[in-house]
Order: structure tokens, then C-alpha cells, then sequence
């Protein structure tokens, strides 16, 4: 058994593994970055910490979150550097089995951030890899 | 010297401690290859630092024990156990001698012998020798507990961590300070804080300073190096190292140890010739090779100066045209430093031939690679035939940059102010933004400087205008101005690397947290320049003209004192020349005061009284043709000057006043002066006239210098001449035999007497007449 956060992003509900995050926050102000992916929302400082931001939505070609709200971010680390993980709502944290295989269908976004899915009492949530979030969509096929 | 005796007992202590294991299972298992040469190892790292830090008795220990070790190791000894008690007992000594070092005591010499005597190849150990060895084995054990240990090792990421970890304090007391100021807080609280903001300025200064290693550490290796080197190229070389004392960041040292040894190899191998080859040219045999490291505000500067045979650019034109890496197009546009700048391009090398040392189309722009991935610079001079300088410079800590913040449409960046050249405001004509095509170019001082906008670089806006620009050097010895909206503050900022992300882009050289807890981006200059691509081709840029441009706004002029005082100027344009003539020589004639200047008397204009000094400075003025003198008393300087005018509504020698920074200057109306009094030499193919009244002193006296004043050649009835005579004059009534050419005729009286003669001191009718026969005679 593991602990998952479950959070929202667009409609789909998803699951990241509690070992990987940090905190949850609510983040304002964020400083935008001019010349660099649109995933990459801007900077935040937690406390004397500066972290880029990432719009989870940009990154797995959803859209955008709504920059102006407040907005619920979720701290990860990767190789070294942290991200705020923009997402639309934090749900709940849950205790669950090994993830299991992915159904076959999923768009391409999805089939790449999702590692598996888990399972909470019936429904299956995708189980998402932050690393493949923060790394952004894959850039267009040269 | 005492920071690397340090450095050894450090080290020493540490392999000690680290070797005793190896030591015990050596002993256990003598054959034991792995252990044996761990403490081969040993012995010979302690035989180089102390041959190095001249500890001979320590030498002689280690240099015995390795002597001994290295015939077991080619087998020509099997390791005995009294070999073995031997080899401990010396590596005993060792420890005990180097805590003697550092408590600065002297151990007692003669058991030195012994412990080296005991290493000799001997049959069986007696029992002597063993009773000696065990006791001085025994020794550690009551050696006096280690008194004041100066120095102690730290693994980097330990200082690492307390580093962020004050980087973090230094933010979190920011962060609180505005918090406080916010809050209108009682003035203890304010105290209170204040101290503790000083103590963590004072720790972060501590911490930084635990980071700081002499650049000693990194000079030290050379002197060996060089000599080795040198033996090995057959070159006579003398080493001069400078500034060891120099402190760096310890990590920066580590990044500058590869590069510079490369450096140092290049010029050994390529730069100083053979000492043939050196007497040959001139040179002293012996080659110098200089090292000398300071710092320069918030820089180290390294400079590696050879006197060989320096780099020729256009060979490396030519190797780099043949590697494909420029077109000949693009070579011919080149500037000299831009030529030499190739060398840093991968895949050159100017060694026509490879040798063990360096040559192998690696290296340089490794150099450049290494030295620029800690924020520093290469600048490489070079004097074909004379030695060549390559300079480093390296920021003093990878952490702490002092930067300063500017501003385009609300969005703050850091610049390092390293890369900063000046800051000029575009209001002046010696500083002004001009579109061409679409692009910004900026003038600074006749320079002429690509401009990247900030705010539409940045993609925050459409409109490029910017108030301010930044000049900044872009490495390699390349500038473009960055055109700012506004420059806020000056501050030492903490700055960590920005996530990938944003360092793809190539425009970020990382993130920072100033103290109004906004994050902030630092910029990366270079990458800038890549980005905007503006100093690609800037050496073609330089090299247009930029006077034709500025022509239009601005002429240079000369500006200076006039002899009353007033400050006046003159286009620079019409001054041939300032000089000092002897107040002496001023002729006075009839009220026209001339002057001699080259051979040839011109007259002089003033506006006042000649001074009464024994010298007296003239600006000759010449428009190409006629010349005069302009008494003055001082240059000023020249400088730029707005072509418009305010006229003066009188004629004279001011043709009106010029506003200058605020301030009128009067300018010389160059028109009158020449008019009124220019003297045009004249030349060879100058009208020639001729006097027909050879005799009369008059024609002689008076009419032929101002024939000669007004530029025809004059010569007298009865020489001889090959050229055609244009015009004849005459006051008598006389004309010469032979001449075909238009006569004036003078006379005595201002009377008209009906005929076509002028009075002969009508000067305007007399020079009039001259003109219309001579246009009229061609």
C-alpha cells in the first residue's frame, strides 16, 4: 500500500504519488517567464525558494489553468529543482494498491504522463508521473 | 607556502588514517598486491609534496620506503615480515613527523637511520632491529594529543549545503526585513532584527570566505610542468607566476585547473619557439612565459602572456576556411580579432603537425567552453612574431553576483554587472537610436552597436523604445546595447540555476530572489546575443563609416578661446593646422597685419589686440585654395556641433551662435575671413601675367605682389617663359614684342581719361579687369 495525492487537473482526476511531493499550496503572484514553453507558467517563491511553475493543463495539452484565480499548486521535486504543479483542485489523499497497467485507450498526452492506474474504492484514477508533467509536451515530431 | 604545508599535513593525516586498515591486512598478507599498492601510492604522493615542500627528512623516509616497495612490486624482492615491520615503522615516522610539523616541533634525527637501515636488503632480521621497530611503532600512542589543528578537510557538498542553507537565511531575512517595514513595527523589534541581519551578513561572508583557496593551488604545478614540458620539447623556457596570493572560489579553481594547463601547454608547444629558432629572430634564447593572476572588482583576472611567436589570424582564417567552419565571403568581412576569435571554434587547431603535447583540434574551444560555463570570458591578443595573451576572467564565486536590475514594461531581469560596459541614455547626438530597416542600431560615440529591445526581445511588447540602453560585452570582445525601459537598483544577488526549462531557452543564466520577494530572472548576455543574433556579423557593422552619417546632425568642430576671451568655434574642417609663430614675425602693414606661415605670408585675423606674450598661436584656415591666419589664445577641444545657426544680421567674422550644451558659441563665418583677405598661392598652371614695365620700380615694388597676392604668376618684360602669357600689364603704355595676349593698360591718375586704362590703385578694377581678359583669353 502507498499514499497518492488525488488531484484534479482539467476533468480528469488523477493520482500522483505522495512520495514525490513536497506540499500543497496555494499560489499567487506568480512572475511570468518570457521565452520559454507555454507549459512553463512563471516563478513563485515559497518562502527564500524560487519555483517554476508548471501549468499541468499546458503540459498534458489541456488548455490552460485560469492564471488569474487563486491557484492550488502542488510541490514536487525533479533532478534538483522544484516545481509548483498547477492544478485545478487537490481532492483528498488516499492509501492504495500497486498501480496497475493503463487501459489501452488514452489520448497521447495522457499515455505518456500516466503510469498506471490505482484504484479508489471503484473508480480507477490515472497514476501521473510528475517528471513527464514538468518536462512539458513533447515537442512537435521534427 | 603555509596554506600547501597545510594542505600536505591535511592530506597526509587523512591517507594515514584512511591506509591503517590496508596496513593491518598488508601485514596479515604481504603478497597482497591491492594493499601494496595503496601504500606505494602513499609513499610516493608524500616523496612529490615533500621534494616540493622541501622536508627533507620526510623525503628521505618515503623516498627509502618506495625505493624498497617498488623492487616488490617488480618481484625482485618477496615481501618478508621483516620488510613489512620495516615499511610500518617508517609509515609510523611519517605520521609522527608530520604532527611534529604541525605543532612545530623537531623530532630527534638519528632513528631515521635505523627505520631506513631496516628496509636494506637484509638476511634475517636481528633482534635488535626488531626491538627498535616495535618501539618507535609504538610512539603514536603516547604522542602528545595534537595541539590547535589549523585546518581541517570538509567534503564540498558540506559547504555546499551551508552555503544554500546561508543563501536561504540571507533571503528569509529579506523576506522578514520587508515583512517588518510592512508592518510599522516598534523599534526594538527593529534593533533586534537589525543585529541579526548583520549576523548573517557577517556569515554568509564567513561561509563565502570557506569557499576562497589561494589561487596558489592552482599556480603551484606549473613550475614543474613547465620544466618538464620545456625538457621534453627541447625549449629553454623561464616561468614567471605573479598574484598566487589571489583568492578564488575553491570550485572555481577546479574549473580553471584544465583550461589553464591547456593554455599553458599550448604555449609551450606552439607559442615558444626553439631556442634556434628564438636566435634567429632576434630574440633571447631563454622564452618567457608569464602567469599573474589579480582582482579586478568583482573579477579575477588571469592572464597567460608567452613571448613566442603569437598567433597569425589569417592562417587561422585559412585553416578555418579550409575546415569548412567560415565561407571566404564571410573571412574577407572579418576583423583581425574577429579572425583570431576562430581559434576558439571546435575543431581548429593552428598545429600543423600533432605532437604528444597539444595539437589534436581539441582544446581551445574547450577552453573557451569551460571557462564561459562559470560565467567568465577568453580574451585572446595576439602579436605575430612578438608572444601572444590570453586573458581569463572569472567571476569570484559561483553564487553571489553583484547585478543590476532593469526593467521593460513592468517585467524585472538581473544583469550581471560584469558584463556591463556603461549605461547611456540615447537623448544626445553622441548618443542616438536610429531604425534601419526595421532594426534598432544605436550611436554611441561614433560606435556603432547593434540593439536588442528588452521589452520585444522579451516578447512583452510590439513597440521597441527604449529609454535607456545597457552596453554589455557579449564575450569574445563583442557589444550590442540592451534597450531598457528603466534600471532599478544595484544589488548582490544569490543566484541559483533556473530548471531546465528556462535554461533551454538560452537567454536565462538563472533564478534570484531579491528582497521584495519577486522572483527575477538573470539574464544570460551571451545567449542574448545568440538569440537575437546581433553579433554575428558586427565586424562588418564596425567598419562601415560612421561619419557620413553624422555629418548631417553634428560636424565636428574646433572650439577655443579667442584672444578676447569669447569662446568661439570653427568648423574642424577648415583648420589646416594650429600653430605657433613668434609674435615677432607678425608684419604690420598699412593696418592689414599678416603673418609668414609656410614661406608665404597670410593674413592674419584677430579679434583683439595680439597679447603680449613672446608666442603667439594661430589656427591656419584654409579652404583648399586660399589660406588665413586666426589669432587665438587656448584650444579648447573638438566636439560635435550642431549644424543650425542663429545668424548675426551684421557681416563680419562671426557668422552667428551655435547652442552647446546649453551654452551659445560664436562661429567664425569662414566666408568673410576668405573674403576679406585670403592669399591663394599660386601654382603652376596659375594665369600668368606679365609685367611689361620691368624697369619701373613701381611694377615691381608695388603692382607684382598684389598680382602675386591675388594668385596669377608674375614675371617681368624680357624673361623668358615656355608657358603662354594670359595677360599683360602695363602702366607705361609699352607692351613687350611677341606677345599675343589681352593687355591692361594702367594709369597714373583717378581721373577717366576715356580710354579703357584703370587707375592703377583701383584694386578691385585692376583684379576685375585681370579676371575678364584671362577667362576671356581662354
Amino acid at each position: 500500500m502507498a499514499l497518492y495525492l488525488i488531484a484534479r487537473i482539467d476533468r480528469e482526476v488523477v493520482a500522483l504519488p505522495a512520495t514525490e511531493i513536497g506540499s500543497v499550496v496555494e499560489v499567487d503572484q506568480v512572475a511570468a517567464v518570457p521565452r520559454v514553453p507555454d507549459h512553463v507558467a512563471g516563478l513563485f517563491a515559497l518562502r527564500s525558494r524560487v519555483l517554476t511553475v508548471i501549468d499541468t493543463r499546458a503540459s498534458l495539452e489541456l488548455g490552460t489553468i485560469d492564471r488569474n484565480a487563486a491557484m492550488t499548486a502542488v510541490i514536487v521535486e525533479c533532478d534538483g529543482h522544484s516545481y509548483a504543479l498547477l492544478v485545478d483542485e487537490v481532492e483528498d489523499v488516499i492509501e492504495a494498491g500497486q498501480p496497475e497497467p493503463c487501459p489501452a485507450l488514452l489520448s497521447a498526452s495522457w499515455r505518456r504522463a500516466a503510469k498506471g492506474t490505482i484504484r479508489r474504492g471503484e473508480d480507477a484514477i490515472l497514476l501521473v508521473d510528475p517528471a513527464v508533467v514538468v518536462a512539458g509536451p513533447e515537442p512537435l515530431a521534427a | 607556502m603555509d596554506d600547501l604545508l597545510t594542505d600536505f599535513i591535511a592530506e597526509t593525516r587523512d591517507t594515514l588514517e584512511a591506509l591503517a586498515g590496508e596496513i593491518v591486512a598488508w601485514e596479515a598478507d604481504p603478497a597482497d598486491k591491492a594493499r601494496l599498492d595503496a601504500i606505494f601510492r602513499f609513499v610516493h604522493t608524500v616523496k612529490g609534496s615533500c621534494g616540493f615542500l622541501d622536508l627533507p627528512r620526510l623525503g628521505k623516509l618515503s623516498h627509502a620506503a618506495e625505493d624498497c616497495l617498488a623492487e616488490v612490486r617488480s618481484g625482485a624482492r618477496t615481501p618478508d615480515a621483516a620488510l613489512v615491520s620495516a615499511v610500518l615503522a617508517i609509515i609510523d615516522r611519517i605520521g609522527e613527523l608530520t604532527d611534529a610539523l604541525e605543532a612545530n616541533e623537531t623530532l630527534p634525527e638519528g632513528e631515521d637511520e635505523f627505520l631506513v637501515a631496516a628496509l636494506a636488503q637484509g638476511p634475517a632480521p636481528t633482534a635488535e632491529n626488531h626491538a627498535t621497530v616495535s618501539k618507535i611503532s609504538v610512539m603514536p600512542s603516547n604522542a602528545p594529543i595534537r595541539t590547535g589543528s589549523r585546518s581541517i578537510r570538509l567534503p564540498v557538498e558540506l559547504l555546499d549545503r551551508m552555503m544554500a542553507g546561508v543563501s536561504d537565511m540571507v533571503l528569509a531575512r529579506n523576506e522578514l526585513s520587508r515583512l517588518l517595514r510592512a508592518g510599522g513595527n516598534s523599534s526594538t523589534t527593529e534593533v533586534a532584527f537589525e543585529r541579526l541581519s548583520l549576523c548573517v551578513g557577517e556569515m554568509r561572508d564567513a561561509i563565502t570566505r570557506t569557499r576562497m583557496a589561494r589561487i596558489e593551488a592552482l599556480f603551484s604545478a606549473l613550475p614543474r610542468m613547465v620544466r618538464d614540458l620545456s625538457a621534453e620539447l627541447g625549449k629553454t623556457v623561464r616561468l614567471e607566476v605573479d598574484g598566487g596570493d589571489v583568492e578564488l572560489d575553491r570550485e572555481m579553481i577546479e574549473m580553471i585547473r584544465d583550461p589553464l594547463t591547456h593554455i599553458v601547454r599550448n604555449a609551450l608547444d606552439h607559442g615558444i619557439e626553439t631556442p634556434e629558432q628564438r636566435r634567429q629572430a632576434g630574440k633571447p634564447e631563454v622564452g618567457r612565459l608569464r602567469i599573474g593572476a589579480r582582482q579586478s572588482a568583482n573579477q579575477i583576472l588571469i592572464e597567460v602572456s608567452d613571448d613566442g611567436r603569437g598567433i597569425d589570424a589569417e592562417r587561422v582564417v585559412k585553416k578555418a576556411i579550409t575546415a569548412g567552419l567560415v565561407t571566404t565571403e564571410q573571412a574577407a568581412a572579418m576583423s583581425w580579432s574577429r579572425k583570431l576569435d576562430l581559434i576558439f571554434e571546435p575543431g581548429l587547431s593552428t598545429a600543423d603537425q600533432v605532437t604528444g603535447v597539444s595539437g589534436r583540434g581539441v582544446g581551445m574551444d574547450v577552453v573557451r567552453a569551460n571557462i564561459e560555463r562559470i560565467g567568465g570570458t577568453v580574451d585572446i591578443e595576439s602579436n605575430p612574431g612578438q608572444g601572444l595573451r590570453l586573458s581569463l576572467r572569472v567571476p569570484l564565486t559561483l553564487t553571489i553576483i553583484p547585478a543590476l536590475t532593469v526593467s521593460s514594461n513592468g517585467t524585472l531581469f538581473a544583469i550581471p554587472r560584469s558584463a556591463i560596459d556603461e549605461l547611456v541614455r540615447p537623448r544626445s547626438d553622441q548618443v542616438r537610436i536610429e531604425r534601419l530597416g526595421g532594426e534598432l542600431v544605436a550611436f554611441i560615440r561614433g560606435a556603432r552597436l547593434p540593439v536588442v529591445d528588452l521589452g520585444r526581445f522579451m516578447e512583452l511588447t510590439d513597440e521597441a523604445d527604449p529609454s535607456l540602453l545597457v552596453v554589455l560585452r557579449a564575450g569574445g570582445g563583442e557589444r550590442y546595447a540592451l534597450g531598457v525601459e528603466a534600471v532599478h537598483d544595484h544589488e548582490e544577488l544569490v543566484v541559483k540555476p533556473a530548471a531546465p526549462a528556462l535554461m533551454a531557452s538560452g537567454v536565462y543564466a538563472g533564478t534570484t530572489l531579491p528582497d521584495n520577494s519577486r522572483p527575477m530572472l538573470l539574464l544570460d548576455v551571451a545567449g542574448i546575443a545568440a538569440a537575437a543574433n546581433v553579433c554575428r556579423d558586427q565586424a562588418v557593422v564596425e567598419e562601415t563609416p560612421v561619419e557620413k552619417r553624422t555629418a548631417r546632425a553634428a560636424l565636428p568642430t574646433l572650439m577655443f578661446r579667442d584672444l578676447d576671451g569669447v569662446v568661439r568655434g570653427v568648423r574642424l574642417s577648415l583648420v589646416e593646422r594650429i600653430e605657433d609663430v613668434a609674435t615677432a614675425s607678425v608684419v604690420d602693414t598699412g593696418g592689414v597685419q599678416m603673418v609668414p606661415l609656410q614661406g608665404r605670408l597670410t593674413k592674419l585675423h584677430k579679434a583683439s589686440a595680439l597679447p603680449e606674450s613672446e608666442r603667439l598661436r594661430l589656427l591656419r584656415l584654409s579652404d583648399g585654395e586660399g589660406a588665413v591666419a586666426y589669432a587665438i589664445d587656448q584650444v579648447i577641444d573638438v566636439v560635435e556641433m550642431r549644424a543650425e545657426l542663429a545668424p548675426t544680421t551684421v557681416a563680419g567674422p562671426i557668422a552667428g551662435v551655435v547652442l552647446h550644451e546649453g551654452n551659445p558659441v560664436e562661429m567664425l563665418d569662414a566666408f568673410w575671413l576668405f573674403t576679406h583677405g585670403s592669399t591663394a598661392p599660386a601654382r603652376e598652371d596659375s594665369p600668368l601675367c606679365l609685367v611689361a614695365d620691368a624697369e619701373d620700380p613701381w611694377a615691381r615694388e608695388v603692382l607684382a605682389p598684389l598680382l602675386g597676392a591675388a594668385g596669377y604668376r608674375v614675371m617681368f618684360a624680357g624673361e623668358s617663359t615656355d608657358d603662354r602669357v594670359s595677360v599683360v600689364v602695363t602702366s607705361t603704355g609699352h607692351t613687350p614684342e611677341g606677345v599675343d595676349a589681352p593687355v591692361v593698360r594702367l594709369r597714373g591718375t583717378p581721373d577717366h581719361n576715356g580710354d579703357e586704362s584703370i587707375y592703377r590703385y583701383d584694386r578691385d578694377g585692376l583684379l576685375s579687369a585681370l579676371r575678364r581678359h584671362v577667362a576671356g583669353g581662354k
